[in-house]
């Protein structure tokens, strides 16, 4: 009796533990559903990867870069574009001393005007009414003849730059025109010959990918006993694989020729926008120059006038009048110091910040002889050599799993798995391991 | 006692097999592999694609010279589509018979070692038997490579072309938008790192947006549809008894296409 419940234990336990092996037992590698094929899911265990956070951030450099790089007037590409920068910076420079000449000519005139009011409003108060009236009539007396003289000359020379700025101006305008287009034939031309190499690329796939059938499709017709009508279908199925690819093709050159006549007609609005910018640009520069030279012949002119006045005051002053004309002289000297200070001051914050987008520009000079796209390619290069350590390393653990399993083959970029086993779990696990 | 111990040692005998399916899984992989570089780094596929690209120098000029002579865009096309023609049927007329000597030469290789398919070595992790060898001794080996009599047995591995599926119009039309949605936020996080050119920390912040933008779009447009194409693909192979699918471009010889299927399960 003791036997017999001793045996019974034992069949008892040994049934317990079958039933719980059998319970956690895994799809064997010579289940029908599996023919010894196991599956990684590569870009899931990736993401386990203790190297996983770098990749992903070379990844995000590589966006950023890439971002970055494409983003018009952000990183030039070229040594024209540098080129074309730094002229327009010189002109901006320019144009910013021009301004401040001009403004501080305008202040240096009416300061002057304002203290030879002041100096007429001091002369009359001491009774230099005689000497004031005859300054007045002896700027009455200027000749007309050499007003008109000094105002024609400065007619005619504004005249002669005028014309010189309006053909600068046409010219630059057709040398942009003709840049912005060779710049979208170039850019058109490019997108073709990209579309052309995927057509190339599409043909010569659809000649390797058939290759299989059209192989087989021969060998059957090199069977000597073939009924004419049999051999008849496999010469059409041949004929008809060349008409797939033919048509194919076809249909995505047709693709890409909408494709391109699209990409022309926005070519065209934009070289058409840009023209539109650049001469609206062009036009304004031409008004601001002339405006600016206006106002200079202008200042010329007023001067040159001025100069023929003769002297407002007159030597035979008593001490105060002449003291207190002196004290106008310096008091009007330091107003007008303290306002082209200003003027100044200004100008110098235009050119500091000149200076530091000059200076931008010359780091960014690096990247004019490809520094934007080495990087890019460094970066490219440095993701690529970590990726393929990555996928080395998860590829010896997949082995050692799979060769623990008993499995024949293991692959990897399923699209779907209705069977085989997912070693996914098992070689994650096995990669994770590296970070404890 | 005796028949004690002959009922644990059967009981272990059976567990053993639960636990230890090594032993028995061997010889059945019917899975080839190839290096494709190998065969595409051959003196005669180098010289082809010499042949080729020195063509292409030839034809360049006389396409630029006939593009200048254009009067308009149609024009353009036209000059466009019959260059390509040219380099295309040299391209065939080149590469093609090499193309098709090697495709020979795996199909014999496989029809020998009884491979069912053949893949991209790219793919294999582990295991498979590697067959770059004989085909590169095969190609360059002197005469005609003669076709295997038989086709091959039938695959447990199957194929789509993903190129066909992502034509069907709904997915067309979701990889379309999406790709219409990341152009246009490209071009306004341009705009907004632009702005903040002289800030990194906002530059940085402006990146990550983009990022994220791009990945919720992605998740709420394309991954439905992957996942149904996935679905579609699992159920297509159950019913043909395929054990794994595999795109298209990874295999070289053999295999079940089912694509048709799963574009009409799609539709």
């Amino acid at each position: 009796m003791s036997k017999m419940r001793s045996n019974r234990r034992i069949f008892a336990g040994l049934a317990v533990a079958i039933v719980m092996l059998a319970g956690c037992a895994q799809p064997r590698a010579d289940d029908p559903n599996v023919r010894g094929i196991g599956y990684v899911r590569l870009e899931e265990v990736l993401k386990k990867h203790p190297l996983y956070p770098q990749l992903s951030q070379i990844d995000d450099s590589i966006d950023a870069l890439g971002l970055r790089s494409l983003g018009a007037g952000s990183v030039p590409h070229t040594g024209k574009q540098i080129a074309t920068q730094t002229k327009e910076l010189n002109a901006e420079l320019k144009a910013a001393q021009d301004r401040a000449n001009v403004i501080l000519r305008q202040k240096q005139l009416d300061y002057a005007q304002r203290e030879q009011a002041a100096i007429s409003a001091a002369l009359a108060a001491a009774g230099a009414g005689t000497n004031g009236a005859q300054s007045a009539q002896a700027m009455q007396n200027i000749s007309a003849a050499q007003a008109q003289q000094v105002t024609a000359q400065a007619n005619s020379d504004f005249g002669q730059y005028q014309q010189s700025v309006i053909a600068q101006s046409n010219a630059a305008l057709q040398s942009i025109g003709a840049q912005l287009g060779a710049r979208a034939d170039r850019a058109f031309g490019q997108r073709a010959t990209q579309l052309q190499e995927r057509e190339s690329q599409l043909s010569l796939e659809l000649s390797q990918q058939d290759a299989n059938k059209r192989l087989q499709l021969r060998m059957k017709l090199n069977g000597l006993a073939l009924p004419d009508a049999t051999r008849k279908q496999y010469r059409d199925e041949l004929a008809a694989l060349d008409r797939n690819e033919a048509n194919v093709v076809a249909a995505q050159r047709a693709r890409d020729q909408q494709t391109l006549a699209t990409y022309r007609a926005q070519l065209n609005t934009q070289v058409r926008n840009e023209m539109a910018s650049q001469s609206a640009k062009i036009h304004a520069d031409t008004q601001a120059k002339l405006q600016t030279r206006r106002n200079e012949v202008s200042q010329q002119v007023s001067s040159q006038l001025q100069g023929l006045r003769p002297a407002a005051v007159p030597s035979n002053l008593p001490a105060a009048t002449r003291d207190r004309i002196a004290e106008i002289d310096r008091t009007f000297k330091a107003k007008f110091q303290a306002d082209a200070q200003k003027t100044i001051a200004q100008y110098q914050a235009t050119k500091a910040e000149l200076d530091a987008r000059y200076a931008e520009l010359q780091g960014a000079d690096a990247s004019a002889t490809g520094a934007a796209h080495t990087q890019l390619g460094q970066l490219q290069r440095e993701r690529d050599d970590l990726y393929n350590k990555m996928v080395e390393q998860i590829r010896r653990d997949a082995g050692t799993v799979a060769a623990k399993r008993g499995l024949q083959v293991v692959l990897v970029n399923i699209e779907a798995a209705p069977g085989g086993i997912d070693l996914t779990g098992d070689v994650e696990r096995d990669i994770e391991s590296l970070h404890e | 006692m005796k028949s004690t111990s002959t009922l644990v040692l059967a009981a272990a005998a059976f567990a053993a097999l639960l636990v230890a399916p090594a032993a028995i899984a061997a010889d059945l992989t019917d899975v080839g592999y190839l290096d494709q570089a190998a065969v595409g780094a051959l003196p005669q596929f180098q010289r082809a694609n010499a042949q080729v690209a020195q063509y292409k120098s030839q034809l360049d000029p006389q396409f630029a010279a006939a593009m200048k002579r254009a009067h308009n865009d149609a024009d353009r096309q036209r000059i466009s589509g019959e260059f390509q023609q040219k380099f295309l049927d040299k391209q065939r007329q080149v590469l093609g018979p090499l193309f098709a000597r090697a495709q020979t030469a795996i199909a014999q290789v496989a029809s020998n070692q009884r491979l069912s398919v053949v893949v991209d070595k790219r793919i294999v992790v582990f295991g498979g038997q590697n067959i770059t060898k004989s085909v590169v001794d095969l190609v360059n080996g002197p005469g005609p490579v003669v076709p295997p009599a038989s086709t091959p047995p039938p695959a447990v591995i199957g194929f789509v072309d993903q190129s066909q599926i992502d034509q069907l119009p709904k997915i067309k039309a979701a990889n379309d938008n999406f790709l219409k949605f990341a152009n246009d936020a490209r071009q306004s996080a341009l705009q907004k790192m632009q702005a903040a050119k002289n800030n990194q920390q906002q530059q940085q912040q402006i990146f990550q947006q983009y990022q994220k933008s791009l990945t919720d779009e992605q998740n709420r447009t394309l991954k439905p549809l992957v996942d149904q194409t996935r679905s579609a693909m699992a159920t297509v192979a159950n019913q043909k008894h395929l054990i794994l699918v595999i795109d298209r471009a990874d295999i070289i010889y053999g295999g079940a296409d089912i694509t048709a299927d799963v574009q009409n399960a799609l539709k």
